[in-house]
This record gives C-alpha cells, structure tokens and sequence, in this order.
C-alpha cells in the first residue's frame, strides 16, 4: 500500500510538472467555456445536454495527451527497468498510473462544475442529467485513460501510443453507424461496442447497469491487459 | 542451503534473435563475480532476467532460493539492480530519488531516512543531494543509481558497467565500496574493463556471443600453473626437451624476443622442482635460457583466448 501512496505521489509530481497537464486543462476550459457560453445563449435553456455531448468529444481528444507518455516514456527514458526490479507489484505500478490520470480528469470535471453552478444561479435547471451525465463522464474518462494506458505499454514512442488510443476512441465512437448495416446478430454486437451508444442515455438523465458495466468492464479489461503487457516481458 | 544465484539452461530469444544460449551457472553467498564479454554478448539480457525485468523463454533461475518468474517479489526484494547507464527519473531531486527508492524498497520513516544517508555518504553525494538528476554529470548519475541500489541492504547485487563514467578516484572509490561487501553480500558485476574485474571479483564468467564460455576464468588462472621461459634455441628443439618432462602440460611461443631469443609460456602441473629440472634439462642441452619465472596469466589474456578460440570454432 505504501508503494502504491509513493508511486501515485511520484506520477501526480511528474503530471503537474509536465507542460501537458496544463495546456490540456486551458484547452479544455477555452473550448468548453465557449460552447457553453454559445449552447446557452442560442437555446434559452438550463440544459448540460449539449455541454455533455461536447466534453464527450473533447475527452476523446485530450484523453491519448495524457495517457500516451505514462508507460511509453518510462520504456523509452528505460526508467522502467528502475521500477519493474524494485520489489512492488505491477499491478501498484499501473493502478497509480491510471489514478494519477484519472486525478486530472476529475479535474477537469470539477472545473466544468462552474456550468451548473451557472445555471443554477440564472435559472432552474434538472440536475438529475447533470449528475447521471457527469457520472458518465467519469466513467467514460476511466475507460479512455484505460486504453491510453494499455496502448503506452504496447511501444516506447509516445506519439505512437497517442495515436493508437486515438484510433480506438474514433474507431469505438462511430462503430454504431456502420454497425446498423450489418445482419442481425453482427449488428447487435457491433453497436454495443460504441461508446457513443452507451454515452448517450447518461447525458440526458438515463443510467443504465448495461452502461456502467460497460465503462467499467473496458476500464477493468484494459487495466489488466496492462498489468499483463508489464508482467511478460 | 541453495547458492545466492543459480541459473539453469537458460535461453533468451528476442523475435527470430537468440541473446542468451542454455547458460547455467552458480553464485555462491558471499562472492563476488565478474562477467565479461564484447558488447552485445548478452550480459545485459542475463542481469534483466536475474532481476525480474525479462523473463527467461526457457530454464529457471533462482535468486536467494526463489524463482525470478514464480516469485518475482521475492527476488525482487531480495535483490538490487544498477542498471547500466544509470536511468534516472530527470525530474527528481537527488534526495528525492533516493527517498523515493528507499520507500519502494519496503523503508519507512527514520529507517529509509537513515539508509539514504548511508548511501548518500558512501557515495559522496551528499552535496548534490538537491539538484535535479537530469542536471547531474555523467559520474553523478552513474554513483546515485548505485546509491540506490545499496539501500535496504540488499542480499544480492547486480552491477551492470558500474564504473563506466567516473573518474580514476570515483573508480577506486566503487571498487572498494564492492570489495567492502566481500563475504558479506553477494556481487554480480558486468564490466569492460578487465583490469577493474581482476582487483574486485573472485571468479569471472566469459559471455560470448549469448553462450557461457566458462565460469571459472580467475580460478583456472590462479591455479597458477604457467611458467614464462625466455631462451635461445630453434622452437622445436625447446620444446621437445620441455614437453618431454613429467608435470609439463603444454607450450606457446608466447612472442618472439630481441635477437634470437624467444619468449615460451609453458603450462604444468605444479611440483617441487620442476622449474629446476626444465632448467637443468635445457642447459644440459647447450641451450642459453635468460629467464624462467613462474607467471601469472592476466585476464585479459584468457579472455582474448576465448573469445578468438570460439570465434575460430565458429568460423
């Protein structure tokens, strides 16, 4: 346990003392700042719908930022040799890792809660879709900083992991649209792979077990592949 | 009780490429050893997979009695690595690093407190103990990675190149802070200097090219057995005489001298006088003999003796 508190200290230092972490968090709040403000004036109405559908995006894009220099610069810079003969698991290693990352998108989330706050003050907004959506946010964010995390133990080049994580996110998020043409059972099993699928229902105020188990059975799968990706070398 | 290190038939392929070749060989508790060989031998393989990083494709090893795949936290507690070329996390501070391994390595409070201390003193790193790794010089990085290594007291220490980088005086500072462990601690040392391996290790290991080519090399050489000659004769005359006497195992030029004298190296069996009778038998033949003295092979040259002789093997 004592390992694990001293690796995750470790990985939060080495993220917040990366340019990355900031450029992605100004990224975030220039952007989301903009669409709200925008949604909001062009609607008339207390809703994060929009806002959430937007972060949905944005988390896609900002995810692979973050997770691509986790393992793959531990690989490249070989101080991954340091920690892999040190006496703590693999499995402290890669859940600090993906804590860490999760820290910051916790962040961000807590930034966006000035929207809310916003909306609250001027009008009189549902919460029940803004806490069931930032719920998904948080679940969908633990599945994308999961297979960032897996694709940056797959190669020592950062920009590669970016990119192989990036492909999975754009891959998984438009699959329903080509998973509708396919015969039935194909279908099925194809659209139930797209996270925008199982994203939906949690912005507008919907939560699912069949949706949660999802975020959380990728988060779970990839973690261990990672877990396995460290342990046969 | 089960030696410190013992590797049994070992092999190690990396896609189609073979590094390691069915190499086997024990590390008594206590001892320190060296291992040789030219670049790309597979030293570097071999130390990765004694301390869980790589996991061997086939044979076991054990370190302290546990298997490095099976009980991969045991080893790794059991044991310490000095990887080569010192990677550091660039972003640390020296204290930082230190205290960040010592809590890794299962200290806590006043006991990891007091482990860096020691490390940092004995490494003289007490001064840079809060610059930032990325910043040290070579020297620095390689003494802070060995720092970290001596933490918690290791039973087993695993030293890849450790020298490389320092100074003369930094040298001699490593090598006694090894020889220090002697008996105590067991030491697995990589290195191509070959002079640094004769001071520090007991026995030496030759690597070439994945495949063990002996695990003895210092005791074969300190069983002292050559005897340097420098006489003035044709080689063939010298060397029917001299292999003709009991105790005598074998003979080389070892390089032709000024004028017509010649310099031999003999291997024998040792005895008492037999140096008395190769000299009474080759001046009893009329030859002029100008030295024979008992010699000590250096390393270097059993280790360039195996490696060509493997090399010619090969070809």
């Amino acid at each position: 346990m004592r390992g694990f508190a001293v690796l995750l200290l470790k990985e939060e230092r080495a993220l917040f003392s990366s340019p990355i972490a900031y450029a992605v968090m100004t990224v975030f709040l220039l952007i989301m700042g903009y669409s709200f403000t925008l949604t909001l004036f062009i609607s008339h109405q207390p809703s994060m719908v929009h806002v959430f559908f937007q972060m949905f995006v944005l988390f896609m894009l900002t995810a692979p930022l973050i997770t691509m220099r986790l393992l793959a610069e531990e690989r490249k810079l070989r101080t991954l040799e340091v920690l892999l003969t040190s006496p703590v698991s693999e499995a402290a290693i890669v859940l600090a890792k993906f804590t860490a990352s999760m820290s910051l998108i916790v962040m961000l989330l807590l930034l966006s809660g000035s929207y809310p706050m916003v909306l609250a003050y001027f009008g009189d907004p549902d919460f029940g879709p803004i806490y069931s959506g930032y719920l998904g946010l948080l679940l969908f964010g633990s599945a994308l900083v999961g297979t960032g995390l897996l694709a940056s133990a797959l190669t020592a080049n950062q920009v590669i992991a970016a990119l192989i994580s990036l492909s999975v996110f754009l891959i998984l998020w438009i699959i329903d649209n080509f998973g509708w043409l396919l015969p039935s059972p194909a279908d099925t099993l194809v659209v139930n792979l797209s996270l925008a699928v199982h994203f939906r229902p949690f912005a507008v105020g919907s939560v699912y077990l069949s949706d949660v188990g999802f975020f959380l059975s990728v988060t779970l799968m990839t973690l261990f592949l990672t877990v396995r990706a460290l342990a046969r070398r | 009780m089960s030696p410190a290190i013992l590797a049994q038939n070992v092999t190690k392929w990396y896609g189609p490429r073979r590094a390691v070749n069915d190499v086997s060989f024990a590390i008594e508790h206590g001892e320190i050893v060296g291992l040789l060989g030219p670049n790309g031998s597979g030293k570097s393989t071999i130390f990765r997979m004694l301390t869980g990083y790589l996991v061997p494709t086939s044979g076991t090893i054990e370190v302290d009695g546990h298997d490095v795949v099976a009980e991969s936290l045991a080893v790794r507690r059991a044991i310490s690595y000095v990887p080569e070329d010192a990677p550091l996390y660039d972003h640390m501070r020296v204290g930082e690093f230190l205290h960040f391994m010592a809590i890794m390595k299962g200290l806590r409070g006043t006991a990891a407190r007091a482990s860096v201390d020691g490390a940092a003193r004995r490494l003289d790193l007490t001064r840079v103990m809060t610059l930032q790794t990325g910043k040290l010089s070579r020297g620095f990085r390689q003494r802070v990675s060995i720092a970290q290594a001596l933490l918690g007291d290791p039973r087993v220490l695993v030293l890849d190149e450790p020298t490389s980088g320092l100074d003369p005086n930094q040298v001699i500072a490593v090598r006694d802070l090894v020889q220090s462990l002697a008996g105590s601690r067991t030491v697995l040392i990589a290195s191509h200097v070959l002079p640094e391996i004769e001071k520090i290790a007991s026995r030496v290991m030759i690597l070439l090219d994945g495949t063990l080519l002996t695990a003895d090399a210092l005791r074969e050489k300190t069983g002292g057995a050559t005897l340097r000659l420098s006489a003035a004769a044709p080689h063939d005359a010298i060397r029917r005489i001299v292999t003709g006497i009991a105790g005598v195992r074998g003979m080389d030029i070892d390089s032709d001298g000024a004028a017509d004298i010649a310099r031999y190296l003999i291997q024998v069996q040792p005895r008492p006088s037999l140096a008395a009778d190769i000299l009474a038998a080759l001046v009893g033949a009329g030859i002029a003999v100008s030295e024979l003295t008992e010699c000590q092979l250096d390393l270097e040259r059993v280790f360039l003796d195996l490696t060509r002789g493997s090399a010619r093997l090969a070809a």
